[in-house]
């Protein structure tokens, strides 16, 4: 897997490098702006990015901006974008091309190498993984104007939040401690009571369950 | 000793307002004339195009004075431009005072202004006399008004003693041809009864809204390096670690190493979060003062600071914070941008405002519009009603002038 690195706070870039080198992953390269992530995604042609949302010069979002620009350009490149904090606008900005080989990590899971390390496969897989926490404001958000998201029950609520993680079923049973056929079940109800289309690809999932919590129910 | 200190710095002061006097009564006296011909022109018709132009001349120069005046004694708000249209101009409470003062002022303006600077240079030619009198022939008499004629040393000790008494004259009159030369703007620049108010609340109003922009900014500024500094670094050791916990199993030599990293990154966000919360309102401004919170920032200022406060009442806790953030981010803008060698910082208390200024040798040429703390400063002052000026020039040296209404 080759990898590489955008993040402006060098202390953290050679962190990540040096974590994930010591996991035998290939870091081809690691940029400190913008610019140098696009043309480090030319030259080296990767096949996962990780890229830090604030970056040089006006420290707002001008990640997901470089995110979104190197997707067009290699589009079969997995990003997995890292933010300091939950800010549900930054998803669903990234979240607009599409769900395939796409991530968004709250910075601080790094620090759980193992489950990390799962996520980074994951996106790299052409899976889509979202942050429980951004799922959990969404949620909160919309629970108070949204009736069909008032009816869901609590371990529904807690499926719905796994299957943004982009789990599949096996994966959300194990979490949960219940069989795989009761998973089945709950999604089937989270489906229905939503009234999104039955599905069980993982990360047609992932957008449908964004798109419904974005409010945005095509 | 004390005394004559007061006095000396009281007479100096006093010859930089006659000498500022004397620039806006150069500047009264050309408005004056400008109108008079204006005025001439009008009664054959063709002037009445030029009116407006005349009187918004008139209105720049008494707003020069009247922002010379508000950084001397109490403020004189500025009323805005001259209104369009000639009868509403005509109907105008302050033209009309402005007129009466353009032709008062550019005569005794011009006199208090030049009898000021006379006095301060007859007294040093006459006080230096004995030592060059040898250098002019006997028959031209002595500089300045002495009439007599030069024959010896004694005659030169003589016009010396003279240089004496202008200078007793100078440190005694300058105060009061000063105060004399304001005069007429004192009387004549402020709004009428009645208008001030309006005018008062404009400008509150103006300020007030800057001081939630002003909040909003430093908010900013406290959320950018926190996330910058502290947050980045404490993910920073958060990764080390889950590497470390990693790495001790499969190899105990490098945890070890990982290890010392993450704490190194630890450590600079302990020194990151220190920085921080200093700016925010330090701790030290409650327990020592202004004086002694102000020290600490010039100690641990990178270019050597020269430090002098004389605050010997203490201001309200949000002008000492103001005052603390603006020596604070001066002096950061002093290492970062100036390329200086030494820094002099100086803060006193005087008629009910405190005045700070940060002067540097640097190379000059300091920016508000480029984006650097300098308009934060401004911002963060003037939403105190307070002022600051910048004087940097390309080749140095900058200056920052602040004055608060120390609000007690």
């Amino acid at each position: 897997m080759r990898i590489v690195i955008a993040e402006d706070d060098p202390l953290l870039r050679e962190g990540l490098a040096l974590l994930l080198r010591a996991e035998d992953l290939d870091v081809v390269a690691t940029a400190a702006t913008p610019g140098e992530f696009l043309a480090a995604v030319d030259e080296h042609a990767p096949d996962v990015a990780i890229v830090d949302v604030r970056m040089p010069p006006t420290h707002t979002d001008e990640g997901i901006v470089a995110a979104v620009e190197a997707r067009r350009r290699r589009p079969g490149l997995a990003v997995l974008v890292l933010s300091a904090y939950v800010e549900q606008a930054f998803a669903t900005d990234l979240f607009s091309v599409g769900a395939v080989g796409l991530g968004y990590l709250l910075k601080e899971r790094v620090g759980r190498v193992e489950e990390f390390l799962a996520v980074l496969h994951r996106v790299a897989d052409g899976g889509s993984v979202i942050d429980p926490e951004v799922v959990a404001q969404l949620l909160a958000r919309n629970r108070r104007t949204d009736t069909a998201l008032s009816e869901l029950t609590p371990r529904e609520r807690e499926v719905l939040g796994l299957m943004a993680e982009g789990l599949g079923n096996s994966a959300i049973a194990e979490r949960l401690f219940v069989t795989d056929g009761a998973v089945h079940k709950h999604i089937r109800s989270i489906f229905s009571k939503l009234q999104l289309p039955p599905d069980d690809h993982a990360d047609r999932r992932v957008t449908a369950v964004l798109r419904y919590l974005n409010g945005d129910r095509r | 000793m004390a005394y004559v200190r007061g006095r000396l710095r009281a007479s100096v002061d006093a010859l930089e307002h006659l000498v500022g006097g004397l620039g806006t009564a150069t500047l009264a006296l050309g408005a004056l004339l400008w109108a008079a011909i204006v005025a001439v022109t009008c009664l054959v018709g063709v002037g009445l195009l030029a009116v407006p132009g005349a009187l918004r001349a008139v209105r720049s120069v008494a707003d020069r004075e009247r922002t010379r005046l508000s950084r001397w004694g109490g403020p004189i708000p500025t009323p805005g431009p001259v209104p369009a249209g000639l009868r509403t101009a005509a109907r105008d409470p302050f033209v009309r005072r402005e007129l009466g003062w353009v032709a008062l002022y550019s005569l005794t303006g011009l006199v208090t202004g030049l009898v000021g600077l006379a006095l301060p240079i007859y007294a040093l030619q006459d006080v230096t006399f004995p030592l060059w009198y040898r250098l002019i022939p006997a028959d031209a008499g002595a500089p300045g008004i002495v009439w007599w004629r030069i024959d010896g040393l004694s005659e030169a000790l003589a016009v010396g003693l003279l240089g004496v008494g202008w200078l007793a004259a100078v440190i005694w009159f300058s105060p009061v041809l000063a105060r004399l030369q304001a005069w007429p703007g004192r009387w004549l620049l402020p709004p009428p009864p009645g208008v001030d108010l309006s005018l008062r609340v404009a400008e509150l109003t103006a300020t007030r809204a800057a001081a939630l922009d002003a909040h909003a900014v430093e908010l900013r500024r406290i959320e950018r390096s926190l996330h910058d500094g502290t947050q980045n670094r404490l993910v920073a050791v958060n990764v080390l670690l889950g590497a470390a916990r990693r790495a001790v199993r499969r190899n105990p030599d490098r945890a070890d190493e990982i290890l010392g990293q993450a704490q190194d990154a630890a450590e600079q966000a302990l020194g990151e979060l220190r920085t921080v919360v200093r700016g925010i309102l330090p701790p030290v401004l409650d327990d020592r003062g202004l004086a002694g919170a102000l020290a600490g920032l010039a100690g641990s200022c990178a270019v050597p600071c020269r430090l002098e406060v004389d605050v010997a009442v203490r201001c309200a806790v949000s002008v000492e914070a103001t005052a603390y953030f603006v020596v604070a981010e001066g002096l950061t803008n002093v290492v970062r941008h100036s390329g200086a060698s030494r820094a002099d910082v100086a803060v006193r208390r005087e008629r009910g405002r405190l005045l700070v200024s940060i002067e540097d040798d640097g190379h000059g040429d300091a920016d508000e519009a480029r984006g650097s703390g300098l308009t934060g400063i401004r911002r963060r002052v003037e939403a105190y009603d307070g002022r600051m000026t910048l004087t940097s020039p390309p080749g140095g040296p900058t200056r920052m002038d602040v004055e608060l209404p120390c609000g007690s």
